[in-house]
């Protein structure tokens, strides 16, 4: 057998044999016989559980710890309000139908009160006057610490002392909305307002640039206009010397033509060889003197 | 021959020109190549006076050669010494009679040419001349159908009648520019010369001659579409709200700073005179014709 099965085994029989249990007794029956304490316990508990569900929700993963320790977070935490501000904007939507929740309970409790204090005013045996005089100003706290309850709207308001805003009727849910949306709000345009500062800086700079690659651009543009223009300009003058330039080489050609054929017909071999042979004669004919007169 | 004196060869060509007893005939060849010769002499010596007078000789011997384009060559030599010898009618004889001349070689181009020489040359001594030349040099470009060359003459012409302050002048000439330039569908140079001439008369301080060449312009399509439209609907504007500050902001616009230097002066000076009277000028006129149709 676990130890886990023996505990489960224990609780069991504790439960069975609670009736034996003299002290529990006595709180139950002191219980039973004071309406108004047993009122006040349940209002209690609601309320610890109403701090607790708002807790558990920024901090899920403390559910694991005991009671104890949650009390004690729950006191330090109600002190962390700002922080906790933090972590709801992230899941804003969840955040906002726990606190419509919490506001519930809020105002379920806030009914109860005056029942317990009717009651309080009552004498009750067993009890002495101090005790009373205390359950009555138990009662009066209990609105307090009930409005303490945090839901999104009392953030703000705690700073100052935890009432604040809260005056009108929580049952209005239209009110605590809109004064939720004003504090946030004004938080917010605190920090864009910088930012609106800055990306304005930012256009302004951008516009300066821009104008000056605009000035840029027209010049360039008005260049190439111009530019265009001017070899518009020389395209029939292009024209005019390519006419002429043909006109010059044809006749050049035409001339070239005419000059090889006048030097074929002045170097014609037949003139050649006829030069040679009578060179020849000429020479025979010196010869033949040459030897005659020797 | 060419190192010998210029002075010698002038008397030598001179004497094969002159007809006498013994020559019949004047020998044309061989004085032109003297006179040639005696001109270039003469050119390095720096003697202007005789070297002009030696290219002319030599430029009638050319023309007795028939070769018109040699003595038009001639004739604009000539006509360059008269130049640095600050001797302008003699300029203008000179080049017009070697624009003839190019026009016997049927060159239109260096006809008009050597006339924008001359204009050049004549237009600090004599503007009305050198306008009378520019506008002829104009006109034989346009007649060989060469427009195009004649933008820049246009624009001279305009400078000039523009420093004698003649504004309508000037205007007229930059809208014949634009007619030219319609014409080769040289749209950006159109545009251009239709804002200058709006801004021409507006230096006149002429307001409605102004507004009614900008509506003969807003005729063309080429110009509604243009850059340069716009610069000159927002200045007549800024004219008739009577905006000084407008005014000079729309003049130190890069549309206006890409016109032509003489134009962009006069842009920068704008306005002149009383903006305000202008305005008030129209006001009135506007006015009255209320009150025209209140008596009907």
């Amino acid at each position: 057998m676990t130890v886990i099965d023996i505990l489960f085994r224990v609780d069991e029989i504790c439960k069975k044999y609670d009736k034996y249990d003299p002290e529990k007794q006595r709180e139950a029956n002191a219980f039973l016989d004071d309406a108004f304490a047993r009122l006040y316990s349940l209002v209690e508990a609601d309320i610890e559980k109403a701090l607790a569900v708002r807790f558990l929700f920024s901090y899920p993963f403390l559910f694991l710890f005991s009671f104890q320790t949650l009390i004690f977070q729950i006191n330090y935490w109600n002190k962390m309000q700002k922080s906790d501000k933090v972590s709801t904007e992230k899941n804003r939507a969840a955040a906002v139908a726990l606190s419509a929740e919490i506001r519930r309970i809020k105002a379920r409790l806030m009914e109860e009160v005056p029942k317990l204090q009717k009651l309080a005013k009552k004498k009750v045996k067993g009890l002495s006057k101090e005790d009373h005089e205390t359950r009555f100003d138990m009662v009066l706290a209990l609105p307090d610490r009930i409005k303490a309850i945090p839901d999104g709207s009392t953030a703000a308001a705690s700073e100052s002392g935890g009432w604040g805003t809260s005056s009108s009727n929580k049952k209005i849910k239209f009110d605590s909305s809109e004064e939720r949306f004003g504090s946030d709000f004004y938080q917010q345009t605190e920090e864009s307002d910088q930012f609106r500062q800055e990306y304005e800086m930012r256009k302004m700079k951008q516009d300066e640039g821009l104008d000056v690659i605009s000035e840029g651009l027209d010049t360039l543009k008005n260049i190439a206009l111009d530019m265009n223009e001017e070899i518009d300009r020389q395209v029939p003058l292009m024209d005019e010397i390519e006419t002429k330039v043909d006109k010059t080489t044809s006749d050049i050609r035409k001339n070239n033509v005419r000059l090889k054929k006048t030097i074929t017909q002045i170097r014609s071999s037949r003139n050649f060889c006829i030069d040679i042979i009578l060179l020849c004669i000429i020479l025979g004919i010196a010869f033949y003197l040459y030897n005659a007169l020797k | 021959m060419s190192s010998s004196d210029p002075n010698k060869l002038i008397s030598k060509a001179d004497k094969l020109t002159k007809l006498s007893l013994t020559r019949w005939s004047a020998d044309w060849k061989s004085a032109t190549l003297l006179y040639e010769q005696a001109a270039n002499g003469f050119r390095v010596s720096k003697d202007y006076e005789k070297a002009k007078l030696a290219f002319e000789k030599a430029s009638k011997g050319q023309e007795m050669l028939a070769s018109p384009w040699d003595a038009a060559k001639h004739m604009e030599s000539a006509a360059a010494l008269a130049k640095e010898l600050r001797n302008w009618t003699e300029v203008i004889d000179f080049y017009r009679r070697a624009s003839e001349l190019y026009m016997q070689c049927d060159r239109p181009q260096p006809a008009s040419d050597s006339l924008a020489k001359a204009a050049r040359a004549l237009e600090d001594a004599l503007p009305d001349d050198a306008v009378q030349l520019y506008t002829d040099a104009c006109v034989i470009l346009e007649d060989d159908g060469k427009e195009q060359m004649a933008f820049d003459l246009y624009r001279a012409a305009a400078s000039v009648y523009v420093k004698l302050e003649k504004f309508t002048d000037a205007a007229t000439f930059l809208l014949r520019l634009g007619l030219a330039a319609d014409k080769c569908n040289a749209r950006n140079s159109q545009c251009k010369v239709y804002l200058s001439a709006i801004i021409v008369y507006l230096y006149a301080h002429d307001l409605k001659q102004a507004e009614k060449c900008y509506n003969d312009c807003s005729q063309i399509d080429a110009f509604l579409r243009s850059d340069q439209n716009r610069c000159a609907s927002k200045l007549l504007s800024a004219y008739t709200e009577g905006d000084v500050e407008e005014i000079k902001r729309v003049a130190q616009s890069s549309t206006i700073s890409n016109l032509d230097n003489v134009i962009i002066k006069l842009a920068r000076k704008l306005p002149t005179g009383d903006v305000a009277e202008l305005k008030e000028e129209a006001a009135k006129g506007e006015e009255e014709a209320l009150d025209e149709n209140d008596l009907t």
